[in-house]
């Protein structure tokens, strides 16, 4: 008995496993029961669907699962929205690789000029949240299908847009393909960038064409960085929410997560509940799938070292009229949705842009009609704003204190199966799409369990949720950060017999202050800019601008929307810049260090 | 002064299903200098991080002088905070954000030292260790040898009595290394702590300590002072590791005394006086290169493959016997490739081993029949 007790002091001696044994229990409940939660969920008659299912409310049924499969109307409600959602993800995929690759090569490879500020902008794309270009879509082309006043471009140019263009499949793959191009740009940037031009030049003395070289040596060396990047997109582009609701809703085109949320938010939460986990089945496979790949698939070093002058390719007579196109390109899909949202809101009767129409009443006047006052003296959005700073101030906090230990614990027990559990709970709910994982919350924190009150309408459920969701963005870079320093520094302090909490907070801490910092800074700015983790759970009480956004949105108050907006894509770009500022490192450092050497 | 010998018993330590260090017993006697030596994976380094609480051995028992600081029957695990240990990192393990002097103090700040203590202790290490001109600044700002005496005196300004030190040379270019050398040379004898050191440099090994215990796969070869293991080694892996060029292994059959490989007989008279563990058969003679000695009057031909002139010695590499062979000559002399000679293996010292278990079965004299 002795001899286990000493057993059990000599392991929780070490602050290591003290920290993966709590995380374990904590995830286990925040992330791993729910799963099973929500099964249950599928299973049970809720009080809204009493005179649908005709049983009581709390008893099991099947109900929600033979009408999603086997009802009459499950091919318009269930494999229709799934066709939809297979289709944006792949389509989206081919835009954003071709896109992202094509640009990523103009950049590091070619004589094209204004690389800097395409490279700038284009992360502006990444940057701002992927409904952002949606809501800029409907500005531009929306036509009279939803009843008022038209897009910018049937006003100006007189042409009315045609259904498929304005709404539905066409501009949700464009807009959704768009925003992910960023990521194609990076990861495929990176590779061409610090590829060893050696392992080219190498090929160019053995006389192979240039041609040759490209689709032999080029493409197969940044071959994983464009697995991993359809992987991505196409998981992303499979739950892809806000946008599908904004451009699919006037034309009835629904995908998975919009057919979900409207049966969560309607009378028939359980069949929402289905969908959920079929999302979620969808996007765990597509991630092992990932894994598998990437797991098999040696990773080339591609990175020697050495400084590598990469030879550009000349554009010659083309490189001025690439360089405009380029240039007018990014423009259009950055700056000019900017400034849309600028000019609806500033325009009082839509569709008319003569000076005269423009007004600043909705941002400042006491009444902007429809009851409201303009957005700065109107009381919902000074706590909407006060809400989503505080709220991702809190979610900062706790995803970067737990990530930035979670990440030392996971680094020291390395190798263990502990560890490896751990490592994989807190990484779990990137694989849960956002709007998945709230609609498990939801069903979660409905009621009191235990110790553990209900939650729903709470500041807190969001707060939750938020640290949970963008864990493991912070364990990432915890753990990362703990990679990069040598053991050895923590044990030299240890074998001094300086206590663990001294060893954090002047050691560890100190050295690697600029990653466990972007551990922190990284939720705050993704917090101020999330909207699908947030849109099932909010209440008028804990209201935060993008779900004020939304609702804006759906009302069809579209001023105030765009005001928002403008706010928001403000708000995160200059919360990205100082996180720049502070931490010394861009999204695009590894690209955007060569466009400087370039120019 | 507290007993600062070290026992290790029955120390095993496995990492998963590999087996790192196979049932080591080890008795390091106080005050003493050892080394544990051997190729890169062979476990000493996991030994050492064993004896300094930083690593858990899966099974035995290990002692620092008469207290149990680990044992897992009795589930003993003391930290390494209260072992009374100092241990050297081989990448230094510097806090690059403290300059040398807060390095130095820190852990006595955290031993709740006075502020004049500390300033007194840290200014006499870095007046021991020649540091006095860089208190201020920071790890990045010096060099590979600076650094490595920063690391040293903040492991000494606790004081320790057993100081641990994990292939501390080994980033530093061959001038510094010998400098260094000499340092812990003399520190060992100034801080009368037990020094236990972990290198793959046989012959910093040899150089530096009282004791060598030879590691390989897991399992302790041969625990004996440098020069036995030079002259006496246990195997065959001993006897090529240790000597640099290293021992030359030909393949003899065994008759009796005697010794031949085609016409070439030898007469084998064991030093020790003790019989041959085996009468006859296949066994591999072992003969150090300068043992074999390049003369006119030699009793056996060869031919001269290469020559490399050191200077002080030439080291050459001939064929004899069917086989290619390294000998040592001293002096500045020279030798064309090709260049017929003679050598002689008269009344020098050899090994010879056994084939098959490649043991050593006697250190002999031979002679020419």
């Amino acid at each position: 008995m002795q001899k286990k007790i000493r057993k059990f002091i000599n392991y929780i001696r070490r602050p290591q496993h003290v920290i993966l044994l709590v995380l374990l229990v904590c995830l286990a409940y925040l992330v791993v029961f729910p799963l099973f939660y929500i099964v249950k969920d599928t299973l049970l008659v809720h009080t809204s669907e009493v005179n649908r299912v005709h049983a009581e409310a709390g008893t099991i049924t099947n109900y929600h699962w033979a009408k999603t499969f086997l009802s009459s109307d499950a091919s318009s409600n269930f494999w229709r929205p799934l066709l939809h959602s297979l289709i944006c993800a792949v389509l989206s995929c081919v835009i954003a690789i071709v896109t992202g690759g094509f640009f990523a090569w103009l950049v590091i490879r070619t004589d094209m000029y204004c690389k800097k500020l395409c490279s700038t902008l284009f992360m502006f794309l990444y940057i701002m949240p992927g409904w952002t270009l949606a809501i800029a879509w409907t500005n531009f082309f929306k036509n009279s299908l939803t009843g008022g006043t038209t897009g910018i471009f049937e006003s100006v140019v007189g042409i009315s847009t045609p259904n498929w263009f304005a709404y539905g499949l066409f501009p949700i793959v464009l807009v959704t393909g768009f925003h992910y191009a960023p990521y194609a740009y990076i990861l495929i940037g990176g590779i061409l960038k610090n590829m060893d031009s050696n392992l080219e030049e190498a090929a160019q003395i053995l006389n192979v064409s240039r041609a040759g070289i490209f689709m032999k040596i080029t493409i197969p060396l940044v071959k994983p960085a464009i697995l991993s990047t359809i992987l991505l997109v196409f998981a992303s582009g499979l739950s892809v929410f806000s946008t599908a609701q904004f451009l699919g809703l006037p034309v009835n085109f629904y995908t998975l997560a919009t057919k979900m949320y409207s049966y969560l938010n309607g009378t028939n939460p359980g069949r929402g509940y289905v969908y959920a986990i079929v999302m979620m089945v969808l996007s765990l496979t597509i991630l092992v799938l990932n894994q598998k790949m990437l797991g098999t698939r040696k990773s080339y070093t591609t990175v020697s070292g050495k400084s590598s002058n990469i030879s550009l390719t000349k554009l010659r007579k083309g490189r001025k009229l690439i360089s405009i196109l380029v240039t007018g390109f990014v423009i259009c899909i950055t700056i000019l949705p900017f400034l849309s949202f600028a000019t609806e809101s500033l325009t009082q009767v839509k569709g008319d842009y003569s000076f005269a129409n423009f007004t600043l009443k909705y941002w400042i006047a006491e009444d902007a009609g429809i009851g409201f006052s303009g957005v700065f003296r109107n009381p919902v959005f000074w706590k909407a704003l006060k809400n989503t700073l505080l709220l991702a101030a809190c979610c900062s906090l706790g995803a970067g204190t737990v990530g930035a230990l979670a990440g030392y614990g996971i680094a020291r027990k390395w190798g263990t199966r502990l560890s490896a559990i751990v490592n994989g709970l807190t990484f779990l709910p990137y694989l849960i799409p956002s709007i998945a994982l709230s609609a498990i919350y939801l069903s979660m924190f409905s009621t009191r369990h235990g110790i553990i009150p209900a939650l729903y309408g709470t500041y807190a459920m969001l707060v939750l949720i938020g640290v949970v969701k963008y864990l493991p963005m912070a364990s990432r870079s915890g753990l990362n950060s703990m990679f990069q320093i040598s053991a050895t520094l923590e044990e030299s302090a240890t074998v001094m017999g300086i206590p663990w909490w001294k060893r954090m907070c002047r050691i560890l801490i100190p050295i690697q202050k600029t990653s466990i910092m972007s551990g922190y800074l990284l939720p705050f700015t993704s917090c101020t800019r999330e909207m699908e983790l947030f849109v099932l759970l909010y209440t008028p009480n804990s209201v935060l601008l993008t779900t004020l956004l939304f609702m804006y949105n759906q009302k069809g108050y579209e001023q105030f929307a765009n005001a928002i907006t403008l706010l928001i894509v403000i708000l995160v770009i200059s919360l990205n810049a100082l996180i720049n500022k502070l931490t010394g490192a861009s999204i695009d450092s590894g690209i955007g260090t060569e466009c400087k050497k370039s120019n | 002064m507290a007993d600062n010998s070290i026992r290790l018993i029955n120390v095993t330590k496995k990492f998963g299903k590999s087996v790192a260090v196979d049932h080591l017993n080890l008795e390091i006697p106080a005050n003493s200098f050892i080394s544990l030596l051997g190729p890169s994976g062979c476990g000493k380094t996991t030994t050492l991080r064993m004896i300094a609480g930083l690593e858990t051995p899966t099974e035995g028992e290990i002692w620092i002088g008469d207290k149990l600081v680990f044992s897992a029957k009795q589930s003993i695990d003391v930290p390494p905070n209260n072992r009374g240990i100092g241990f050297l990192f081989q990448n230094y393990a510097l806090w690059p954000h403290m300059t040398v002097y807060k390095n130095i103090a820190f852990g006595l700040e955290n031993m709740k030292w006075k502020k004049a203590d500390i300033d007194k202790k840290v200014k006499e290490l870095c007046g021991l260790l020649q540091l006095s001109a860089y208190l201020d600044r920071y790890p990045s700002e010096l060099s590979g040898g600076q650094q490595q005496r920063v690391a040293i005196a903040r492991t000494l300004a606790t004081n320790p009595q057993i100081l641990l030190m994990d292939e501390p040379l080994s980033n530093l270019d061959a001038k510094l290394r010998l400098e260094m050398r000499t340092e812990l040379k003399r520190l060992h004898g100034t801080t009368n702590a037990t020094f236990v050191y972990v290198t793959h440099d046989q012959m910093e090994a040899m150089a530096l300590s009282t004791n060598v215990c030879l590691m390989n796969m897991a399992v302790k070869q041969q625990y004996a002072p440098p020069l036995k293991l030079y002259a006496e080694p246990v195997n065959m892996f001993v006897a090529d590791f240790v000597g640099n060029p290293s021992m030359n292994f030909l393949p003899f059959d065994l008759q009796e005394q005697t010794i031949s490989k085609d016409d070439i007989h030898l007469s084998v008279k064991s030093v020790h006086g003790e019989k041959l563990k085996k009468k006859s058969g296949k066994v591999i003679f072992g003969v150090r290169p300068e043992n074999v000695k390049v003369s006119a009057d030699g009793e056996i031909p060869a031919k001269v493959i290469s020559s490399f002139p050191y200077g002080m010695e030439t080291t050459l590499v001939i064929r004899c016997m069917g086989c290619d062979m390294r000998t040592v000559v001293f002096g500045s002399v020279d030798y064309q490739p090709g260049e017929d000679i003679r050598i002689g293996l008269c009344h020098e010292k050899a090994c010879l081993f056994d084939e098959e278990t490649q043991e050593l079965l006697a250190v002999v004299e031979t002679e020419v029949c």
